[in-house]
């Protein structure tokens, strides 16, 4: 009998330790000040050391506590949402907004095994023409429709 | 009558034609994300945040609260027709409004769920009035040491009231207070935790963060489970206009679900979701013939409705009267008054009185409004439901990059986006509820300032924060709710509570 482990709170632990010890190495050369008069470090380091005891204690309950697993990752989504948004982010301001609008949606499409290939890019040129509209033309978000280079 | 002379005020802002527009835009967006299950109103509201900076103050906010309370009538819609919750605040109505929808009864359904909605957002329109005038005046008798243990209260009340682990949202608030931190420090100037990254000195943006939390985390969570099929219960809705037998049954449902929701929407935490479950156990516990209920009874969705949207609309109350946001969306509100350059606090119901009695007039015309929405053009909304999740999650996936990007023009907010995505996945997977998190990184700067000036002039000394009455007693408040929270015995209650 092994005993198994609480991942939730064992990762969640982890997780807020992580965050605390790069606050706290992040904010290592910032000022604490006294109580009366406190320095930009002050802050920091008083709510980064509250996060360290909550991790570890999250870190400890994980580990005595057993019988909790997390359900099953999948990877499909968790990699294709991701890829969407960074395939905007890269394009949107060199190939304008038509082109990544359209990339975006074909890319988080393709997050779920019941996308059809066609009715995506059918949908996607829809979408991203009404983006076009809507964002550009009515909003007036200062990005380029076009990829500026082409149409200078 | 400064009641009147107020409500008058804000009766003549809210009634412009430019903010009676806004209103009826919040209003059919909120009902579009209300009725499509798998987008809510937090990740709306942050999506339109970026594009009401060109507007007036006060018709921003009028839109977006508009959002918010209509989501809670389109919620009720497929909840009743079919089965599911649009949003969590109407899973309840699931349970008699959709058997009666299968009884053949949909159309008198839907009238009581908007009808009642309708009569507790007007009550509630009015409590917010009758409240909000000695609340703000108490507060600005406030100062910083009452103000910061204001701000714990909030906090801390939040957490407990909330959904989920208690240890766990409070080190989710931590998290966020401590996110709240990045960027120059005001007193000293001295740049904090940006990493030499220019785009964070002025601070995090909290649209990318609640965004990737709660909008994009919660798809990625969504794709993983399978489809499930929805039935459009498919009848003509000749019978709208529910009978005088129906409308007696239903009215003193009505008027316990408001006064419920009201006095639930005003507490930390509370807003949507507590209140109609509430409401509920309270109807099944009165009822003559309790075995009614699940069978279609119409009171099973008076009371809830009319409490969810009391409480929806009440919650705006600690918002505007102490600039303490009592949950997630309240928080986004607060960063949206900040984006339009106005401190909130209890100095703002003086100093903009026709932003917030204009807000609070125009909840009152904005349920006007929805009550025609809902009832004459319910087909339009059941029409709605027919667009499949596979073609509507990668629209928002679009939609939230764009706004993204249009809160300030920087492509560094769509990569904090990507990366509060697969935190808010990484959340959803172990079991946290992120909510307390956008709360602290909102509330998170307000909370240092006021403990450094409270401490500064008490010259450091920490008992400042016991001697004065007023924060003495708000902090003897947290300390109950925690030992409380402590105890097993109300842990359990507590979830027994939160789960029926």
């Amino acid at each position: 009998m092994s005993r198994r482990i609480d991942w939730p709170d064992l990762l969640l632990g982890l997780f807020l330790l992580l965050v605390a010890t790069g606050t706290l190495v992040a904010t290592r050369k910032l000022g604490v000040g006294t109580a009366a008069n406190m320095g930009p470090g002050y802050m920091p380091r008083v709510i980064a050391i509250a996060v360290i005891l909550f991790g570890l204690f999250f870190t400890g309950r994980g580990l005595l506590r057993s019988h909790l697993g997390i359900a099953q990752v999948h990877l499909r989504p968790l990699l294709a949402i991701p890829l969407a948004v960074a395939l905007f982010s890269l394009l949107v301001e060199v190939a304008g907004l038509a082109v990544a609008s359209l990339i975006t949606i074909l890319a988080a499409a393709y997050a779920t095994h019941e996308v059809r290939a066609r009715e995506a890019v059918i949908f996607g040129v829809v979408i991203a023409a009404a983006s076009v509209l809507l964002f550009v033309k009515v909003l007036s978000l200062p990005l380029p429709i076009w990829p500026p280079d082409l149409f200078g | 009558m400064e009641l009147l002379d107020n409500l008058m005020l804000g009766l003549s802002t809210a009634f412009q034609f430019k903010n009676l527009l806004f209103c009826l835009i919040g209003a059919l967006i909120g009902t579009a994300i209300g009725v499509l299950p798998g987008i809510g109103p937090i990740p709306t509201v942050a999506l339109l945040l970026p594009f009401t900076f060109g507007l007036e103050p006060a018709s921003a906010m009028i839109m977006l609260a508009g959002i918010f309370y209509g989501a809670q009538y389109g919620g009720s819609t497929t909840a009743i027709l079919v089965n599911v919750p649009g949003e969590t605040s109407s899973v309840v109505t699931c349970i008699d409004g959709h058997e009666m929808a299968r009884q053949g009864r949909a159309g008198t359904a839907l009238a009581i769920a908007a009808l009642s909605s309708f009569f507790a957002g007007t009550v509630a329109t009015v409590v917010i009035a009758v409240l909000s005038l000695p609340l703000s005046a108490l507060a600005l008798k406030f100062t910083a040491v009452e103000y910061f243990s204001l701000l714990v209260l909030g906090l801390i009340a939040a957490v407990v009231m909330a959904h989920g682990s208690v240890m766990k949202s409070l080190a989710m608030v931590l998290l966020g207070l401590l996110i709240g931190l990045i960027g120059i420090d005001v007193n000293s100037g001295v740049a904090r935790m940006t990493f030499g990254i220019t785009e964070l000195s002025d601070g995090i943006d909290f649209v990318p963060v609640a965004m990737g939390l709660f909008g994009l985390g919660e798809i990625i969570a969504n794709l993983e489970r399978k489809d499930e099929r929805r039935v459009v219960t498919s009848q003509r809705f000749r019978d709208l206009m529910p009978s005088w037998a129906d409308l007696k049954q239903a009215f003193p449902a009505m008027l316990r679900g408001t006064a419920i929701g009201s006095v639930l929407g005003v507490l930390p935490g509370g807003g949507a979701a507590l209140p109609p479950f509430t409401a509920y156990a309270l109807e099944k516990k009165v009822a003559r013939d309790p075995s009614r209920f699940g069978k279609g009874a119409i009171e099973g969705v008076a009371g809830p409705e009319a409490a969810n949207n009391a409480g929806a609309q009440t919650s705006f109350i600690p918002l505007l009267t102490l600039g303490v946001p009592s949950n997630a969306l309240m928080a986004l509100m607060i960063g949206a008054l900040m984006m339009q350059g106005i401190q909130p606090g209890p100095q703002v119901m003086t100093e903009q009185p026709a932003l917030v009695w204009g807000l609070i007039a125009s909840m009152w015309a904005g349920n006007l409004m929805l009550l025609v929405i809902n009832l004459p053009l319910v087909g339009v909304w059941v029409s709605m439901l027919k667009i499949p999740y596979r073609l509507l999650f990668p629209a928002i996936v679009l939609f939230c990059c764009i706004g993204t990007y249009g809160i300030s023009n920087s492509l560094f907010n769509v990569w904090l986006m990507l990366g509060c995505a697969v935190i808010g996945y990484f959340f959803i997977k172990i079991g946290v509820e992120p909510a307390p998190l956008l709360l602290g990184l909102v509330l998170g700067p307000q909370l240092e300032e006021n403990f450094r000036r409270a401490l500064l002039l008490s010259d450091g000394d920490f008992t400042v924060f016991i001697r004065h009455p007023i924060s003495a007693v708000l902090l003897g408040v947290v300390a109950i709710l925690l030992l409380a929270m402590l105890s097993p015995a109300v842990l359990r209650k507590r979830k027994e509570a939160l789960t029926e």
